[in-house]
């Protein structure tokens, strides 16, 4: 197992102990935060793969510092709580992953929870990468589209050589099509 | 970074955006930022400036018996908060109105708008750039701001991360999101310490940009698990936080009048007799543009801060500066405020000094050449320099002599202002601190 990086947010200062002592014992390397601010602080310098946060933090509010940490994507957030509640189900439906770990700490059900998280979020990870790319294919080439039709207008050419025409200035110029479809249609429009 | 729209293309607009939350912006005496919060339902009530609330639960507003204030939105502040991915939320500033429709005394937008106006009657417009500082800490491990500027925690293998260099370079990502155009961002003098300068604009606008700069910047500093403070002096021994002022007026034709090709400085007379306002009475609104007791523990001698009343053209020791660029670049930089000022009052003074100057032909002071701070009590006593003053205490009082700046800010702005200062004052004087309790605890 490779060294995964995970940041235990815990204002108290034995169950923190605890729960790095656990991950430890699994070659897990720990990082613990006593606030939620540290939490971020952390997170921010080396990107965790796995932030565990007691829901009872000091300083900013834990939901606060998760959904920033999340929405920042430095990491994924798991929750600690004594006390899961229906309100607390809520705040974990806008989380990356809904999983998160009862206290008091079972190793087994904190080492399942941890594997189970991990894997998921770099499995998550991944597919939203590749949506993003997919995305922005799709984008570039709805551009492409539109500019080529633009040309054709404006210059009476084929759609193969306002294409050609598209692709020859992306080369002069070493940029990418989409760039130079933009132009096109800033400048037609 | 105005936008202009109508009340029907913002409503519009604000429908497109899928906006949750309009947060309805202004301003207390203090300069505290103060948001009425309404859902995008309200929004149309609000444009209407139906909007009411409860002044007399603002700090130094009104009693209870005239409570009942209406906010009017100035349409071209409107903003979409660009840090806010779940609920989308955008910002408008607003004037107090009272129920009778008329403008709220009280309210400093109003206040710096009506001596906008006596320039604009005297044919000027007022340009302002600041410079603002601010203090990036970390907080302690109870999740406190601390005057930390480094985790005290060892993370053996970790690389040194400049948290605040990057929290910094997201805070200018916003604002330019924002509407900004950010000139420069920097580290400071001070270890944590960093300066994000912006535009000029007209004052108005670079008040409200001010009050905005300051929110964004506190709101993105959490965001880093950071605390960012724009308190004057945080630290003793380093150098504290400054806000400072370049300035200039526009004739209405929009052409710079501080410059003047022909005279050998290329400065013009507007621009003398406005600095020699803003030496005249820079003792008396030194209340406003350094309004709490800490701001007197930044304006000592050796951190960079202004102590003496005097100008130069090229010297950075004294008051005020007058920077070598000229054309339509031509300003006067005033170095002691600081950004606990509340911008609106600041400005508001600021240029109402000026504009006495030019009223009355207030001729300058000789310009100091050397550095000021070598200069002995003999030699500053010859020149007629005075220094600014040393507390909160002595600046109210000299605000309270100097019927100019008091008419800038209104009767009812003045009292409330001075007895919140006083308050603070005598608060501060009666505290024991640990320097005393350093000093005499076992000399005594």
């Amino acid at each position: 197992m490779d060294s995964y990086r995970i940041v235990v947010a815990d204002s108290s200062e034995g169950s923190r102990k605890l729960i790095c002592k656990l991950l430890n014992k699994k070659g897990y390397k720990t990082y613990q935060a006593t606030d939620g601010a540290g939490a971020i602080r952390i997170s921010r310098s080396i990107f965790p793969e796995l932030v565990i946060m007691d829901t009872n933090l000091w300083g900013i509010n834990a939901y606060e510092a998760a959904r920033i940490i999340e929405e920042d994507k430095l990491s994924t957030v798991i929750f600690a709580t004594s006390n899961p509640t229906s309100a607390f189900y809520e705040k974990l439906k806008n989380m990356n992953i809904f999983a998160y770990v009862v206290k008091p700490i079972y190793p087994e059900q904190l080492y399942q929870m941890v594997e189970f998280s991990i894997m998921n979020a770099s499995k998550i990870h991944l597919l939203s990468k590749k949506i993003e790319k997919l995305e922005n294919t799709l984008e570039s080439r709805k551009k492409i589209d539109r500019a080529k039709g633009l040309l054709m207008k404006a210059l009476k050419i084929t759609e193969d050589e306002a294409y050609k025409l598209l692709r020859k200035k992306s080369m002069d110029d070493c940029v990418s099509m989409n760039v130079i479809a933009e132009k096109i249609i800033k400048k037609y429009r | 970074m105005s936008c202009n729209y109508s009340k029907e293309e913002l409503l519009k607009k604000a429908k497109e955006l899928e906006l949750e939350f309009i947060h309805l912006q202004f301003t207390d005496i203090l300069g505290v930022m103060k948001n009425v919060s309404i859902t995008i339902e309200q929004l149309e009530k609000a444009l209407n400036n139906e909007i009411m609330f409860d002044g007399s639960s603002i700090d130094g507003f009104v009693r209870i018996e005239e409570s009942d204030m209406y906010l009017r939105p100035d349409l071209s502040t409107f903003v979409v908060f660009p840090w806010t991915n779940h609920a989308k939320e955008a910002r408008i500033i607003c004037d107090i109105y009272k129920s009778d429709g008329t403008p709220f005394e009280g309210c400093p937008r109003n206040t710096l708008k009506k001596v906008l106006k006596e320039a604009h009657d005297m044919g000027y417009i007022m340009n302002v750039g600041p410079e603002c500082e601010f203090f990036l800490f970390h907080t302690d491990e109870r999740g406190e701001p601390s005057l930390e500027t480094h985790d005290n925690a060892g993370y053996f293998d970790l690389a040194p991360v400049d948290l605040g260099g990057n929290a910094r370079k997201d805070m200018t990502i916003t604002l330019k999101q924002m509407g900004f155009e950010i000139e420069a961002s920097h580290h400071e003098v001070a270890p944590g310490q960093h300066e994000i300068d912006f535009k000029y604009e007209d004052a108005l606008t670079t008040a409200d940009n001010i009050m905005t700069f300051k929110m964004a910047v506190r709101i993105i500093a959490q965001r880093h698990g950071l605390h960012a403070t724009f308190m004057p002096k945080p630290k003793f021994g380093i150098n504290g936080s400054g806000m400072h002022i370049n300035m200039s007026l526009a004739t209405l034709d929009g052409k710079n009048a501080f410059y003047d090709e022909k005279d050998p400085t290329q400065l013009s007379k507007t621009a003398y007799y406005y600095l020699g306002g803003i030496i005249k009475h820079a003792r008396s609104f030194a209340a406003l543009t350094n309004p709490t007791v800490n701001s007197y523990k930044r304006l000592v001698p050796g951190y960079e801060a202004p102590v003496l009343i005097a100008w130069s053209a090229s010297n950075r020791s004294p008051l005020v500066r007058i920077p070598a660029k000229r054309g339509n670049s031509t300003r006067i930089e005033l170095r002691n405020p600081d950004p606990s000022a509340n911008p609106y009052l600041a400005l508001a003074a600021i240029l109402k000094a000026g504009l006495d100057g030019i009223k009355n032909k207030i001729d300058p002071p000789a310009p100091v050449i050397s550095n000021v701070y070598h200069m002995d009590d003999v030699e500053m006593k010859e020149k007629g320099i005075k220094s600014l003053p040393a507390t909160l205490y002595e600046a109210v009082s000299e605000l309270s002599k100097d019927e100019v700046i008091k008419d800038a800010i209104g009767k009812h702005i003045y009292e409330k202002f001075t007895d919140a200062a006083l308050y603070e004052w005598y608060e501060y004087s009666k505290f024991v601190s640990q320097w005393e309790l350093d000093r005499y605890l076992r000399k005594f």
